[in-house]
């Protein structure tokens, strides 16, 4: 019996043992995974959980910042708490105040349902203001019934830190529910002036703690807090409605649930028992703001259902096969054990000397024919032995050795017929350990099979299951029926080189449904090689990764941009901000950073509703991204708030602040626009903080932090305007802005004064003077030309101040002509561009010469470049106008622009003025002598008188006055002086 | 009935079907076997030599032990830890020079160090400069906040201004203050004088003395005259010893005058000696007397690990638990990038010694709870007020204006 029970180990060694082994590591491989994936996954949802109610909390806390420092609870605050001590006495006063501040506050409760009430309560913990009027009102936070309540302790905390508080969540008896507070401290002028509360609402809160999305069918969200030795769950539970606050477990029942672990302060995942005692795959997360643990879970039995079910089949499968392996085996081993027992028997007997016996024939195959052959031999034998009996003692010795030859030949036959039996059922078992293989993996992956041309010839039920065609419409065709085009072609090449060398290719795959849905596989494709190696089919074996590809593209597109807007979030702006600053350290030029706040955006949303705010914001993200360039960042903080990332603007801090000061009040200007949302008109202003930046001097938060800094003092400083964090930007806007508002007081206020600048002739005889404004302000005495005429320039008011230089040089003409001294002088005035195109210049210039009885023919008009070369036909027309008046023209800077001589030619001039650029280099400049020289013989030619100006020197005045020169202005004479001192100087200059 | 030629038949075919069965087994060795990992180095940058050696050196012990105990506990990602312990000679530019080498060079994941906000300054545009990651364990002055640097010890509204609250609730308006003449000290008092202002505290007197100094008389003299309601004390180091010893020399106890201080902890305790100090008052969120079961395994396992004389302090514990944050962190990040890795710590709890603590995610500073106690004879502190809850952290004072917040803002060295 050895040999067959040898026989029988083998074949369990050989055959069931691996296979066994084989299904065990796959299936634990596969548990881990499933494991590992649910895990994750959970994590992941629990992180987002954790976020989402954070958030919620966070900008609930922010609500009551602002409000706290805003002015409706400022002034209710003052208004109130000075009414309600004598509220008893004086009645009236006090409730129309509180009835003012009810109806200022209305709207946070009533509406949107995230505030159930709101409170006013004095640094002593007097509650002398509550929405709801609730038992809680008029008592004493510190003293009273409720100073153990949750408002007691945020309203205590607030006060100790001057921060906004999150109170516990708690029962609280005046409204006959749980509730969590928020407190945050009432600042006035520096000083603590009480506590502004509000009372959050629950419903509200409940929706968005327990909402289970992505939880699948038995999943949810479990909120709880600790409670003296155990529990309390705060929501309502999945299968406890009415758990909310009312639900407790003690220690023991709660030791070994995840909320435990929460409630210690750990996060983590895990497969555990949950409150119900049921087994849960659950991740845990503690929440500092309310000192809750949140536990996120599903039941076991939903994620591990297909590995449970995994798990049977491969056992029924392994147990099936090892009684298949057994009987197998237990029958071959008797096929060749017996005959081979028989003839060892028949062989004993035979070499006893029974010759007579026989060995049994019938055994199959190479056994029988050995049984014949030695029943032949035995035969040959008895034959030799009777017919040389006599020969027997001489052959004896032969015959022994024949005998041991022949013994030999057995054993080696033995050998032969052993192996080739080893090798078939090896053979065999082999076959039906590919079947159950084949059978495993079904049950366990989407799997098909394709020619080499691709052309489908099998799929497994799986397969139909998750592309939603039916077998027989798939077998025949080629497999790029699911191409869902994700993929570039490069990709599918790369896979058909690969499994076309016969070498395995296994990725992530995107195909199409029967019903145009796409679904994510991780393919692995294995070739069946032919004879010569080269592949003649494959074998696609799948796994359905659509879930997790979803997850991950969610996330992905969570993280980098904002839902709503579609604009960059706050990670992609900061990363933006961080390769700006990397930019600028290279190229040293400026960029900025502006952050917008909507005014009262609040007020919309709780007014008329989220999807209103929506629209507001969609509305806004649009203007502000037609207001900048393409390569400017414009982000979403969340809520209201929008950064606006400008690069690489100027090179110069004070030019890169004028631009972006532009930009800045075209993005305010644009967003003033009013908003048409559903038929309405709604009207909003931004609040716009901007920060300059130079390479990396400043880290991109801190950027941020400065420019949200400067969209507060905007906000501060009455909101719609834009603020720069960096005072000195804002002092040169601010500076501007300022010059320009005393400059509108200085033609009323009489602050104007015109001096004279003498003009002489080569005979140093007087000719005229051209009169110079100047501004003599009372504080900031006298301002320079060059710092306001731009600025009344940009503005209408250059057209007030020619309007009175011209009226007071007439004047003066007037008076002049009264006198012998003076009566021939001219006086030459400056046109500004913006006062020449008045359509009715030439009007205003006779009716002032009329008004004041001036000689026309003494009245000189300077006209600058600049004003003649724009719109020529209207240009030469008014000159002609003025010509015919009898006042004179001059060509004022005559040189600096690009003046052509034609159209010189066509311009009605009486003089050209050589600007002082030419005239100051004169002697020392080659390039300047013979410009000038040019000037005055292209004059002479055209017939034209001509004046330099700016002469300071008796060298200047020697090389104008020997190339031509008729008239001369400039310091060498007398600087602009009033016309006091003009008028001392001519008498000087006659004397 | 057995034949040796049978037997030999079944050994030769046994052999055959041996080799396959060996080369299985070694396949599924090769697959269990572990891949070793490489290490996983972290920068520790404390003063172990200079005047603030004695303060920081039991830092690095903290730091050693969270370290060990992570390292027992399977390591970060499958990777031991290794410190790399640098000795910042009480130098913060040098301080900053180990950062970078140790940045750079020695291509650490983590930094933990400083103590003084000078020093903290110094690292800090180290630290940005490479987006890295470091922890620092005091508390201090606010007005600070850098996506780099997690901040695990407490911010003004988590230790100063709550204990000037509590002293003028309880004590009386009038206050005197006294401080060493660096950065923290003057920040901090400037935000507490407007704290007073907010609170209809009155400042008696401001005064400063240079760090070590030791006399203290002219100060204690000037108490004693003006008897103000309560000091508050914002003293580093030597001149505490000095300050509290003129204090007795002088007859104010602790009962006329209490001094409120922000920078005496256990180890200060031992160093100036309990009794004179025994009766004053000072606030951070761990003392080695808080109840509690974290806090007594806490104590027992430094003890075990450094000797039972060994006492703990608030400082020590922040910078426990800034290396478990960042344990944690990893091990839920499951990967190396500094990036995920700071993401990650953003929503990091922590059942700590103190109380469960939670990093706050825009601030990058730690939700703590605040303890105001008064020192015992004993060495230890007795905890008088506690908030019920942690409370979360606000380095830029909410009851202050932003414009002035940026006034007050120290100017780097």
């Amino acid at each position: 019996m050895r040999i067959f029970t040898r026989l029988l180990l083998l074949f369990l060694l050989v055959a069931v043992l691996p296979l066994a082994l084989y299904s065990y590591l796959n299936l634990r491989q596969g548990e881990a995974t499933l494991r590992q994936q649910a895990l994750g996954r959970m994590s992941g949802l629990a992180d987002k959980k954790a976020i989402q109610v954070k958030n919620y909390l966070a900008e609930r806390v922010q609500d009551v910042r602002l409000l706290a420092r805003g002015p409706r609870v400022e002034e209710a605050m003052g208004t109130i708490s000075q009414e309600y001590a004598g509220r008893l006495k004086n009645a009236v006063n006090y409730q129309r105040e509180d009835a003012r501040a009810r109806l200022n506050f209305e709207r946070y409760v009533e509406e949107a349902g995230r505030f159930y009430d709101l409170f006013l309560i004095t640094p002593e913990g007097e509650i002398i203001y509550s929405q709801k009027h609730e038992s809680d009102f008029a008592t004493n936070l510190i003293t009273g019934p409720y100073r153990n309540s949750q408002l007691a302790y945020a309203f205590r905390a607030a006060r100790m830190t001057l921060e906004p508080i999150v109170s516990g969540y708690e029962h609280y008896e005046p409204s006959q529910a749980p509730a969590l507070f928020i407190a945050a401290p009432i600042m006035m002028d520096g000083q603590f002036k009480g506590v502004f509360a509000v009372q959050l609402g629950n419903e509200l809160f409940y929706q968005v703690a327990t909402d289970a999305t992505g939880l699948g069918q038995s999943g949810e969200a479990a909120f709880a807090r600790r409670d003296g030795d155990g529990v309390l769950y705060t929501t309502p539970l999945k299968y406890r409605s009415d758990a909310a606050m009312k639900f407790r477990l003690d220690r023991q029942q709660i030791k070994t649930t995840p909320m435990f672990g929460a409630l210690s302060g750990e996060s983590g995942e895990g497969v555990k028992l949950d409150y119900r005692g049921k087994s849960v795959v659950a991740a845990w997360r503690y929440l500092p703001g309310l000192d809750w643990g949140m536990v996120v879970e599903v039941d076991a039995d939903e994620v591990f259902a297909p590995i449970y079910q995994q798990r049977t089949v491969l056992l029924q499968t392994l147990l099936a096969l090892l009684l298949f392996a057994g009987l197998l085996a237990y029958y071959f081993g008797r096929q060749i054990s017996r005959p081979l027992e028989g003839m060892a028997r028949t062989a004993d007997e035979v070499a006893g000397g029974s010759l007579d016996m026989r060995a049994d024939e019938s055994a199959p195959g190479e056994l029988g024919l050995f049984a014949c052959a030695f029943n032949r031999m035995t035969e040959s034998l008895q034959v030799l032995y009777r017919s040389l009996e006599d020969r027997v003692e001489e052959r004896t010795r032969e015959l022994n050795v024949t005998n041991e030859e022949l013994q030999e030949e057995i054993i080696e036959r033995e050998q032969l017929e052993s192996a080739l039996r080893d090798s078939e059922t090896y053979l065999r078992v082999s076959l039906e350990d590919l079947r159950y293989q084949k059978f495993a993996l079904d049950q366990h992956s989407v799997v098909a099979l394709t020619d080499v041309s691709g052309t489908i010839t099998y799929v497994n039920d799986k397969f139909c299951e998750i592309s939603g065609y039916a077998a027989q419409e798939l077998i025949g065709q080629n497999h790029r029926l699911l191409n869902s085009g994700t993929h570039p072609a490069q990709f599918f090449s790369d896979m058909y080189r690969t499994i076309e060398s016969g070498q395995v290719w296994s990725g992530e795959m995107c195909n199409r449904t029967r019903d145009k849905g796409l679904y994510w596989v991780r393919v692995t494709i294995v070739p069946y090689l032919d004879n010569d190696g080269k592949p003649a089919q494959y074998i696609a074996i799948q796994a359905d990764i659509t879930a997790s590809k979803k997850a991950e593209e969610e996330i992905r597109n969570l993280a980098f941009y904002d839902v709503l807007t579609q604009l960059p979030n706050r990670r992609l702006l900061l990363d933006r901000i961080n390769l700006a600053l990397s930019v600028s350290l290279r190229s040293q030029h400026y960029g900025a950073v502006l952050f917008l706040d909507m005014d009262r955006f609040k007020t919309l949303n709780d007014t008329l509703g989220h999807d209103y705010g929506d629209l507001l914001l969609i509305e806004v993200a649009k203007r502000i991204q037609s207001c900048v360039r393409e390569v400017d960042t414009v982000a979403r903080l969340g809520g209201d708030e929008f950064v606006v990332l400008i690069e690489e603007i100027d090179a110069h801090a004070a030019e890169a602040s004028q631009k972006v000061a532009l930009i800045a009040e075209k993005i305010r200007l644009s967003l003033t626009v009013p908003y048409p949302l559903k038929g309405r008109q709604h009207h909003s202003s931004p609040s716009i903080g901007v920060c300059l930046y130079l390479g990396h001097e400043e880290s991109a938060d801190t950027l941020l932090k400065h420019a949200d800094m400067a969209m507060y003092q905007a906000k501060d400083s009455g909101r719609n305007t834009v603020r720069f964090f960096d005072p000195k930007m804002q002092h040169a806007v601010e500076a501007r802005a300022e010059l320009e508002a005393d400059l509108r007081h200085a033609v009323p206020d009489e602050q104007l004064h015109l001096y004279y600048q003498i003009q002489l002739d080569n005979e140093q005889r007087a000719l005229g003077a051209e009169a110079l404004v100047r501004w003599i302000h009372p504080t900031r005495g006298m301002v320079s030309p060059a710092q306001f005429i731009p600025v009344a320039e940009e503005s209408a008011l250059i057209l007030e101040i020619g309007a009175w230089v011209l009226e007071t040089a007439c004047r003066q003409l007037s008076d002049w002509s009264k006198n012998e001294l003076t009566r021939n002088l001219s006086i030459s005035v400056n046109v500004s561009a913006q006062q020449f195109k008045l359509v009715d210049f030439v009007d205003k210039v006779e009716a002032t010469l009329q008004a004041c009885g001036a000689p026309a023919a003494l009245l000189k008009l300077e006209l600058t470049e600049s004003v003649v070369l724009s719109d020529v036909a209207d240009v030469v027309a008014k000159m002609h106008a003025l010509k015919a008046l009898g006042v004179q023209l001059s060509l004022d800077d005559f040189g600096t622009g690009y003046s052509s001589l034609s159209y010189l030619k066509r311009l009605p001039l009486d003089q050209l003025k050589i600007d002082q650029s030419f005239v100051r280099d004169i002697a020392t400049d080659a390039n300047d002598a013979v410009m000038v020289h040019a000037i005055i013989d292209m004059a002479h030619n055209f017939g034209l008188d001509v004046i330099a100006e700016g002469v300071e020197t008796e060298d200047q005045l020697a090389f104008l006055k020997l190339h031509g020169c008729m008239a001369y202005q400039g310091y060498l004479f007398s600087k602009p002086v009033p016309v006091e001192a003009f008028e001392k100087l001519l008498g000087r200059g006659n004397s | 009935m057995d034949r040796p030629t049978g037997m030999q038949n079944l050994f030769r075919g046994r052999k055959i079907l041996a080799l396959p069965l060996l080369a299985l087994l070694l396949l599924v060795v090769l697959m269990y076997r572990d891949d070793a990992k490489p290490v996983i180095k972290i920068g520790v940058l404390h003063s172990l030599t200079g005047t603030m050696a004695v303060s920081e050196s039991p830092l690095v012990d903290a730091v050693r032990l969270a370290v060990e105990e992570a390292n027992q506990s399977g390591g970060v990602n499958g990777a031991q830890i290794e410190m790399i312990i640098t000795d910042c000679r009480s130098d913060a530019g040098y301080c900053a020079q180990q950062a970078e080498k140790l940045i750079t060079q020695d291509r650490v994941q983590a930094l933990f160090g400083c103590w003084t906000s000078a020093c903290r300054k110094a690292l800090k545009p180290v630290v940005e400069k490479h987006h890295h990651l470091l922890f620092y364990p005091l508390q201090y002055e606010g007005l600070e906040q850098s996506p780099d640097i997690i901040y695990t010890g407490a911010a003004p509204n988590q230790q100063v201004i709550p204990m000037v609250t509590w002293a003028l609730q309880r004590r009386g308006k009038r206050v005197y203050m006294i401080g060493s003449d660096y950065v923290f000290p003057r920040t901090a008092n400037k935000i507490v004088k407007k704290l007073l202002q907010a609170q209809g505290g009155q400042l008696v007197a401001e005064r400063y003395v240079p760090l070590g100094e030791k006399n203290l008389d002219a100060i204690v003299r000037e108490i004693a005259t003006l008897r103000p309601d309560f000091v508050l004390n914002t003293l580093n180091g030597d001149s505490n010893l000095h300050f509290f010893r003129a204090l007795q020399q002088a007859g104010i106890r602790a009962t006329d005058i209490p001094v409120f201080s922000t920078s005496i902890a256990e180890a200060e305790l031992v160093a100036i000696g309990p009794e004179l100090v025994a009766g004053h008052f000072a606030a951070w969120n761990y003392f080695q007397s808080v109840p509690g079961d974290e806090n007594r395994a806490f104590i027992e396992r430094f003890r075990n690990r450094y000797g039972s004389h060994r006492v703990l302090d608030d400082p020590m514990e922040a910078a426990y638990i800034g290396v478990r944050l960042w344990v944690n962190a990893q091990r839920s990040a499951g990967t190396q990038d500094l990036s995920t890795v700071k993401n990650v710590l953003g929503q990091q709890t922590l059942a700590a010694p103190e109380g469960v603590v939670a990093v706050d995610a825009e601030t990058r500073h730690l939700w703590k709870t605040v303890r105001i106690a008064r020192a015992r004879t004993d060495g230890q502190f007795e905890i008088v007020w506690q908030s019920a809850h942690s409370i979360p952290p606000a380095p830029f004072p909410f009851f202050i204006p932003r414009t002035e917040l940026r006034a007050m803002e120290p100017v780097a060295p």
